[in-house]
């Protein structure tokens, strides 16, 4: 598809990987501008719904970042998530959805180039996918 | 199981008489074969209406919430329906003092679709179990099948027939079969490619009519306000677009994740014989894969979600 | 009035006949059951189905329906202005439809096409349809329809019958419309007196094999069967699903929801619609408010209501019956087995 360039999600958490996000820039890191950043307190926060909520609303992909396991603003916050991430992976790769449209990391705020390696992975790996077309929400299907 | 019924009779009598209990949650006969009737009640004199038969597929767990914290409750409880008791207990949603469980061994409840199928779709006007036969009439007709060849899929599956909590017990316990369970339809679907994925889900929630009985049926579902009636924002349509109808389902079976006892409700109630637990099923082996859990069996252990381990697994986190 | 005969087999070539000059919707199979279909080239009728797991219903009033849409783009020249969606009422016509679904289309009319309100949407859907009855020559265990108004052979809201003889189908028109729909069928000959008589006979020897008592419910005083005590212990088993409303030929309300979404992918250009869904008194939300106070926020309330609505709210408003046509599919469908049977006695025979 020529021209057309993947719209990814990223739920950053305000910590560490929305302030990696900030160091990337500030040291002139080169990464692909295909994020729409939604900053979340921290990676526990991120619902289900809410990735549902970015594919349905036309997302080809959608990442998801927090602190590295032990050091969560929050103690375990980032805890819960891996728990809840694993699941959501499966049930999603179960349903017949390309994996390489969700990604996950621990980026903490120091690691500004680990952010810009990372947002590269990302959008590659979604750009071998193509557009997502399953999940969107259209003109509902009704008389 | 029948003989169940009557020790159900008098204990409920007993309980709901001298107070032990303020309601008693059990089953009536049904007026319709292989269905049976949930009913609570609170009258002493109503316990000679109770019963027991392979029938008792609806989790009876469900009654438990929105209850008023102070009453005293009487219930009759399966494998699956006492561990979600523990799960409703560990959520607080009621207290381990007011409940008196009457545990039941389990044998697996009847499917009654795969009767209908069993006799070609005639009408069938009644279904009575004699041991391990099925002897099944309808206009014109008389048939016997064996009643284990015609279990919930969620029951062929069970390792848990016998309550893992109980005041009392009506039986001897039920033995668990040695060998581990085959989920065909997991090891079906692992083996398709992801497009074959997609399709395969797609055609069988396509016939959903968004009338919300799996979601009512689960014990586990009691949230106030279910997000799919959340409209600021709505995370999910109201019509019977496919692509809402499909949201609704994943999020309500991730709703569930380290939650669902696989207790076959959801698929039982479905109007239109949707196999619902296709996709509980799959969080479930994933929870006992990746965790070693299982939902409610250690009463007072916090549900999955709601803990971790250092030593979780996170292959997957770059 | 014009009656024709048609050997099964004539009978299944005259009905997609019929498709040149109607949408037609037949009786077909998906699964374990029956739904009423659009008769496209990859569906296959079936005349000899009982009952529908779903009625009828929705060939005039589909389960979700789109009324209005808008565009939410400010530089549209009819941005945010509503526009009705443009509808097909062609003529349509639904064959194999049982007496019990016929008759339950003029209770629901009274609703939605009365003096003072006309719903434009299903009042033209219903017009523009004719209605090619089938008769029960063998109704479900769970079917009641003589004691409430309809028959296995019932003519009330049919505009064609048609008599299962075995080896063949006589179909009698019962108004113009049915005149019309019939001579769009090719393939018949003109009844005969003698077969006319024969299905006349056939029918008058069926019965349905339930019975529920009606003769008291007018009489019942509305408070009293309001406040009787046997409402806590029928709702208890209840889980307030909808399957009855749902699988209900006369269940009527519905829920207006607005949509929006992106057009062409765009995300800042936003299109939206008006649709109208099924809605149901056993879902909580039903009477919720905007200020958030529920009239019936009680699982016993939602379930009063619907008996009391279907047995007695309709009877006393309108003197024609209760809102309840006796097709049994609501006693099939419910989860938990609670049968309406049981509350027509338990409503009938009240006594304080």
């Amino acid at each position: 598809m020529d021209g057309w360039e993947p719209k990814i999600v990223a739920f950053l958490c305000n910590w560490c990987s929305y302030g990696a996000a900030d160091l990337a820039g500030v040291n002139r890191l080169q990464y692909p501008p295909n994020f729409k950043v939604v900053r979340v307190p921290c990676s526990g926060r991120v619902s289900p719904k809410m990735i549902l909520a970015a594919f349905r609303n036309g997302a080809d992909g959608v990442w998801i970042s927090g602190c590295h396991p032990g050091d969560c603003h929050y103690i375990e916050g980032n805890y819960y998530a891996r728990r809840k991430f694993a699941l959501f992976r499966t049930l999603f790769k179960h349903i017949g959805i390309d994996e390489r449209r969700l990604h996950f990391s621990w980026i903490s705020a120091a690691e500004g180039p680990k952010f810009a390696k990372v947002a590269n992975e990302v959008v590659d790996a979604v750009k071998e996918v193509g557009p997502a077309q399953q999940l969107v929400k259209t003109k509902a299907q009704v008389g | 199981m029948k003989q169940y019924t009557d020790t159900i009779k008098a204990t409920a009598k007993r309980l709901l008489e001298d107070g032990t209990v303020d309601c008693f949650i059990g089953f009536r006969k049904g007026t319709m074969p292989m269905i049976n009737h949930p009913v609570v009640i609170t009258d002493a004199a109503k316990a000679d209406t109770l019963y027991w038969d392979g029938n008792c597929g609806n989790n009876l767990a469900l009654y438990l919430t929105g209850r008023k914290a102070d009453e005293k409750i009487g219930i009759v409880a399966t494998g699956c329906v006492s561990r979600n008791i523990n799960l409703l207990i560990a959520e607080g949603q009621v207290t381990r003092e007011q409940l008196y469980i009457v545990g039941a061994p389990c044998k697996g409840m009847i499917e009654r679709r795969s009767v209908e199928a069993a006799v070609g779709h005639r009408e069938i006007l009644s279904v009575n179990e004699e041991g391990e036969k099925l002897i099944v009439e309808g206009k014109g007709f008389k048939e016997e099948l064996n009643r284990a060849d015609h279990l919930q899929r969620n029951c062929v599956t069970c390792r848990h027939h016998n309550p893992v909590e109980h005041n009392d017990i009506l039986g001897s316990e039920v033995s668990e079969p040695a060998e581990a369970p085959v989920f065909t339809d997991l090891e079906e679907a692992a083996a398709k490619s992801d497009e074959d994925r997609w399709n395969f889900f797609q055609q069988t929630f396509e016939s959903c009519i968004r009338c919300y009985a799996c979601r009512n049926a689960c014990p586990m579902c009691y949230c106030p306000t279910c997000f799919v009636d959340e409209a600021k924002p709505q995370w999910v349509g109201k019509s019977s677009d496919k692509v809402d109808t499909m949201t609704f389902h994943f999020l309500r079976a991730f709703h569930l994740a380290g939650r669902c006892t696989d207790c076959g409700a959801c698929e039982r109630v479905c109007p239109v014989d949707i196999p619902v637990r296709y996709l509980t099923n799959k969080l479930n082996r994933d929870a006992q894969e990746f965790y070693d859990y299982s939902a409610g069996l250690v009463a007072g252990e916090r549900p999955l979600l709601d803990q971790y381990k250092l030593t979780d697994i996170e292959d997957f986190i770059k | 009035m014009t009656s024709k005969r048609f050997t099964k087999e004539a009978w299944g070539k005259a009905v997609e006949g019929l498709r040149e000059s109607y949408k037609v919707w037949v009786p077909a199979k998906e699964g374990a059951h029956h739904f009423f279909k659009e008769y496209t080239d990859d569906i296959t009728p079936d005349f000899e189905a009982t009952k529908t797991r779903m009625s009828p219903k929705h060939t005039v009033f589909p389960q979700s329906e789109r009324m209005f849409e808008y565009s939410l783009e400010s530089s549209d020249a009819d941005a945010n202005i509503m526009k009705d969606t443009p509808k097909d009422y062609s003529p349509q016509a639904v064959v194999g439809v049982r007496p019990c679904d016929a008759y339950s289309f003029n209770l629901v009319k009274i609703n939605f096409d009365n003096k003072e309100y006309r719903d434009p949407w299903w009042a033209n859907r219903y017009e523009s349809t004719t209605f090619i009855g089938m008769g029960c020559n063998e109704p479900c265990s769970t079917c009641f329809c003589d004691s409430v108004g309809s028959g296995p052979f019932d003519e009330k809201g049919l505009d064609v019958l048609v008599y299962d003889m075995g080896d063949a189908y006589v179909a009698k028109a019962l108004n113009e419309k049915g005149e019309k729909a019939l001579a769009a069928m090719n393939g018949g000959q003109d009844a005969a007196e003698a077969d006319l008589t024969a299905a006349a006979d056939m029918a008058a020897k069926v019965e349905a094999p339930s019975k529920v008592p009606t003769d008291k419910l007018r009489s019942q005083k509305l408070n009293d069967l309001y406040d009787a005590d046997f409402w806590d212990e029928l709702a208890s088993g209840c889980l307030n699903c909808g399957a009855c409303t749902f699988a209900c030929p006369t269940c009527w309300c519905f829920d207006i929801q607005d949509e929006s979404w992106n057009r062409e992918g765009e995300v800042r250009k936003r299109q939206g619609d008006r649709i109208r869904n099924w809605d149901s008194c056993m879902f909580p939300l039903f009477t919720l408010h905007a200020s958030g106070h529920n009239p019936r926020g009680l699982k016993v309330q939602r379930v009063r209501q619907r008996f009391m609505h279907k047995l007695k709210y309709y009877v006393d408003k309108y003197d024609g019956g209760t809102l309840c046509v006796g097709c049994g599919r609501c006693v099939e469908a419910c989860p938990v087995n609670i049968d309406i049977r049981q509350v027509f006695e338990l409503m009938n025979d009240f006594s304080k």
